[in-house]
């Protein structure tokens, strides 16, 4: 079905943050450092302080002299200040941030605040970074959650390891080892709903509308920071990809709107966006024991995440990335290396599963490689290897709900894998197809605990209000919830209200993020459905004298056997109050197998997928097309196919820019240079190939109605079934996206194919 | 953005007056897809914009042996009017690989020609039909070849209070053919990495070729006009002929090295287009004949 709000979406009847009014609201505009790293001299705001129509100007001084306000922002890794306090650490840092009646004054506001810097060497690689000696970007490492390690005396926020089995035994068993390094550049989100805020500090309370996606935990940092209560309201969201999963720009903003005496609001340019956060470069070196009948015996990989200036997010990301880099395939020994290393690039942001794609990409690539080097069939390579349930993951899991055959195999018919492809029209391209398999985790806390709440209410207009901490960012969470209540209760959409994303009305939820919510949300909203529809039926059945046991739901009342009942609102009239009922999630902890034995959970639940992927490669341009793909992921039972169908479409449509010929470029001082749109292409309706979701939907014992999460998932798998598309279509091997054409025709000259 | 004072004029006298007396600090809106954009980048900061949407004199096209296009005429219009598909259908062909459908609507001929932007496609046509720039300035209107329009990239022989009123292109002799080609990474709606013109035009009964124009744009900072077409005069140009032209276009071109690739990539591509322009626009020579 569609989403409940596609038709008010379609006639621009839905609210998002661009079109929200404050009343009294003024407008800040950000003096951003042109310099990748700098010790700031001075900064003298006077002439902007005294341009007629500028509120206030927010520098360090003001910070430092606001004793209720902490300087460091970051409730997973605390190392951004509000504003830059001594050091500018990118090229787009937050140096000052100018409050005025409207946003033109705010811009020549802007350029009025001079800031004086010394320029400090810079590091703009992972590789500049990690060198004896280098630029330190922090001097002080700030981690907060507990899995942080960061390394004393270098540039890493943090280095883990995860290991299973013994991996110098498995290299020594394996008759041959395979050794790669590939790599991926910085991309952005590109969201078409730009980031937004417009925060009211009044009566000792915060209030901040944004569009980002962890409402809570945003309001217990606004809370630490400002030390005073804070709501956080999230309106309908045009999408974010994880750029708005943690950014600071909400605090910075407070502090302004605390300064300035009124509500500010602050839009971010597309521009500013590229300067703000990004998915972060990848770097990594795979190495890969095998038998000679393609048995994976033993697996490294050792990667690198740029999380850039700042921690705040990227460090966190790449840890909860061990857990998926080795791919969903059976290594009995197996070693994942992990070091997240600051740079002076802006900060990094999660990117649709980061860098769980970048992984795949690396594991899958180099499997056709080893498929051809041992002239192995390359889906039987992999079926040979994919994990199955209860095989044991290097997490220690007992893995379930897996279905790697049936996703590699669906994905495969999909796309016509069996029969010939068709001959080149011209004589000049060449076409070729490829497959990827990949295994994604949701975000699961270290031990038991609950991760979210929802709460039901039956009002006197009848309808079962669901409120839900789940930000509507265009994948369908309101449609998804609604249907799941409605199953829940036994009552009709029509039947159901949903009300989203606002602390102060909605029970708390950790963050929309890492394909968390149909799973997370879903399972507390059957909980406080069957909870509410409890209360309802009990209060039904003294007021019928009727025995609970007898009485059914409906969205009309609740129904005794003689066709006596009582309608819903009459029935919260007669109590004199609405119903109301919560539920939890509670997740972590350990889970008990068939066999008896108690399996840690690395991640509540697995989500499985494959790709198949036909390119076509102009020999004479270097150009790659992708003609035919098709995408087949593990949703549990599926809750609204139409949803997961296009949300596998989006994925697979977005990731074919980063694949092809999305990169963020710095030039040699550290500057960005394509920070616009018009330097930046962006994939369009022409780019999309003919496409096909294929769904395994087998119910995930544990979810809501059996569903579980698969958000992400489309966009992971499809950079690696494109790169070994064009294997096969050239026998040029890439270990790089994009593939741009210059790229791609270079390697063929190489190879002796142009 | 930053504040500026919007001046709409009525008559292109009264638009060119207002240029000249405020040269350093006007700033011309045609269609805007250009223009907005330079605005709201902070590219240019102008005290005044002067829009001439309203000259309604600059608006429109005319057919009478040669194809007169006024400044304002939208590239929408030149890709779909019946008498430029039919008799010149190289610009007709380029107006309609120019981004998208939504800029076609509102991107102007002059704009496009005035910006002297090198990533665009309809300059190199225009210049491969042998057209004419008719500009306006408060002295009068006077006209420059398209060749010699471009001094730079964003830079033309435009003085201070001169516009582009206008385009004539000369009709090509029957038993010509034509093709515009661009190539572009990702999306077709990119600006091009370069693109090419070619207008041949083959002798009816021979096959042999009487004349050709090659004109290679986007990849340096100005469209360049080929003198190795010369080469396909005289002969019924076999494809081995067409390559070896295509070749030597490509070594005339003039690349830098940007963000859409290498030099030695763009003057690959250049060929490759080049190539694939002369092919095309001989089978429709040819087809014309026939």
């Amino acid at each position: 079905m569609p989403a409940l709000e596609a038709a008010e979406k379609a006639a621009g009847r839905v609210e998002y943050m661009g079109d929200l009014v404050v009343p009294g609201m003024a407008h800040a505009k950000v003096v951003r450092s042109p310099l990748p790293h700098a010790r700031i001299a001075s900064i003298d705001a006077s002439a902007a302080r005294s341009l007629p129509g500028v509120i206030c100007v927010l520098t360090r001084d003001e910070v430092r002299a606001d004793p209720d306000i902490e300087e460091l922002y970051g409730f997973v890794y605390r190392d951004a200040p509000l504003v830059a306090m001594d050091k500018a650490r990118h090229h787009g840092d937050i140096v000052a941030v100018v409050v005025a009646e409207d946003i033109a004054t705010a811009e020549a506001g802007v350029e009025l605040v001079d800031v004086e810097y010394d320029e400090l060497p810079a590091v703009m690689d992972v590789h500049a970074a990690l060198a004896e000696g280098a630029p330190r970007v922090h001097e002080e490492f700030f981690p907060i959650a507990p899995e942080l390690r960061p390394v004393e005396g270098t540039n890493i926020c943090h280095r883990a390891t995860l290991a299973r089995g013994d991996l110098a035994q498995g290299l020594a068993e394996a008759d041959l080892i395979y050794e790669d390094e590939f790599s991926a550049p910085p991309v952005q989100h590109c969201a078409l709903d730009l980031h937004a805020v417009i925060s009211q500090v009044d009566d000792g309370r915060i209030t901040v509308w944004t569009n980002c996606q962890s409402p809570f935990p945003l309001g217990r940092e606004l809370e630490r920071i400002f030390k005073m209560p804070a709501r956080v309201i999230v309106p309908y969201v045009g999408g974010g990809f994880g750029s708005k999963s943690r950014d600071r720009i909400e605090c910075v903003i407070t502090a302004a709107a605390k300064l300035a005496g009124r509500p500010v609001r602050y839009v971010l340019t597309q521009e500013e966006t590229f300067l703000s956060y990004l998915r972060p470069a990848y770097a990594n070196r795979m190495r890969t024991g095998v038998k000679r009948d393609g048995t994976i015996v033993a697996r490294h990989n050792t990667f690198y995440v740029d999380v850039g200036a700042y921690a705040i997010s990227g460090a966190r990301s790449a840890n909860n990335t061990l857990k998926v880099a080795i791919g969903p395939y059976k290594a009995p020994h197996a070693r994942v290396d992990c070091y997240a290393v600051y740079t002076n690039k802006p900060p990094s942001a999660p990117y649709r599963g980061l860098p769980t794609t970048q992984h795949t990409m690396s594991y899958e690539v180099q499997l056709d490689r080893i498929a051809r080097d041992l002239g192995i069939d390359r889906l039987e390579i992999r079926r040979k290897n994919l994990v199955r349930d209860g095989d044991i993951h290097i997490t220690g899991d007992y893995l379930r709900s897996a279905h790697t055959h049936e996703c590699l195999d669906k994905a495969a018919a999909a796309i016509g894998w069996d029969r010939p492809l068709a001959p080149s029209p011209d004589g000049r391209t060449l076409r070729g197809r490829g497959v990827s398999c990949t295994i994604k985790y949701t975000l699961t806390p270290p031990r038991q605990m609950s991760e979210n709440s929802a709460e039901v209410v039956l009002g006197e207009d009848g309808v079962f209000e669901t409120r839900i901490g789940t930000v509507n960012i265009g994948q369908g969470s309101d449609t998804a919830m609604a249907q799941i209540a409605g199953d829940a209760l036994g009552v009709g959409l029509d039947s159901i209200r949903i009300v989203h994303s606002d602390t102060g009305r909605v029970p708390v939820d950790s963050s929309t993020t890492a394909s968390r919510s149909t799973y997370h949300m879903g399972v507390a909203v059957v909980e406080a459905a069957g909870r509410l529809k409890q209360q309802v039926v009990e209060a039904a059945s003294q007021l019928l004298e009727r025995d609970a046991s007898e009485l059914t739901v409906s969205g009309e009342g609740v129904v005794g056997p003689d066709g006596d009942g009582v309608g819903l609102s009459d029935l919260v009239r007669y109590v004199g109050a609405p119903f109301a009922a919560t539920g939890d999630c509670v997740v972590g902890g350990t889970y008990r197998a068939p066999d008896g034995q108690d399996y840690p959970i690395a991640s509540t639940f697995w989500t499985f997928a494959s790709c198949a992927a036909e390119v076509e490669v102009d020999t004479e341009t270097g150009q790659v097309r992708l003609v035919k793909a098709a995408a087949a992921a593990t949703t549990g039972t599926a809750v609204n196919p139409q949803s997961i169908e296009t949300q596998l479409e989006g994925g697979v449509g977005q990731e074919l820019g980063p694949t092809l010929f999305e990169q963020l470029v710095w030039d040699d001082g550290g500057q960005l240079i394509n920070s616009a749109l018009l330097d930046y292409p962006l994939p369009t309706m022409e780019t999309m190939p003919t496409y096909a979701s294929e769904l395994v939907d087998h119910p995930f014992e544990g979810g809501p109605f059996g569903a579980k999460g698969m958000g992400e998932i489309g966009s992971v798998i499809l950079p690696g079934a494109v790169v070994n598309a064009v294997y096969d279509a050239t026998g040029v091997l890439f270990h790089d996206i994009p593939l741009l054409p210059h790229k791609v025709l270079g390697a063929l000259d190489a190879a002796g194919r142009g | 953005m930053q504040p500026f004072e919007y001046v709409r004029p009525d008559t292109v006298a009264e638009a060119t007056r207002f240029l000249a007396d405020h040269a350093d600090s006007s700033f011309v809106l045609g269609g805007g897809s250009a223009a907005v954009v330079m605005l709201e980048l902070g590219v240019v900061r102008p005290e005044y914009v002067v829009d001439l949407g309203r000259l309604e004199e600059l608006d429109g096209i005319e057919e009478n042996g040669s194809l007169r296009i006024g400044a304002l005429t939208r590239i929408r219009t030149l890709e779909l009017a019946p008498q430029v598909r039919r008799d010149y259908g190289l610009l007709a062909e380029a107006a309609s690989q120019v981004a998208n459908v939504r800029v076609r609507n509102v991107a102007t001929v002059g704009g496009a020609v005035a910006y002297g932007e090198p990533q665009t496609d309809t300059p190199t046509a225009l210049m491969a039909l042998g057209a004419t720039v008719r500009i306006g300035g408060p002295e009068g209107g006077r006209t420059a070849p398209i060749e010699e329009f471009y001094v730079g990239p964003y830079e033309t022989v435009l003085r201070p209070g001169e516009l582009v009123a206008g385009v004539d292109v000369p009709r090509p002799p029957a038993g010509s053919g034509g093709s515009h080609v661009k190539f572009t990474v990702g999306s077709p709606e990119n600006k091009p990495v370069a693109n090419a013109s070619a207008l041949v035009t083959v002798e009816p009964s021979s096959g042999v070729c009487r004349a050709a124009r090659v004109v290679m744009g986007a990849t340096g900072p100005v469209p360049v006009a080929a003198r190795a077409a010369g080469g396909l005069i005289g002969d019924a140009p076999s494809s081995a002929r067409v390559a070896e032209v295509a070749a030597a276009a490509a070594e005339e071109a003039d690349p830098i090295e940007d963000l859409r690739g290498p030099i030695w990539y763009k003057r690959r591509i250049t060929k490759v287009l080049v190539e694939r322009a002369l092919t095309c626009a001989l089978q429709r020579a040819q087809g014309e004949r026939a």
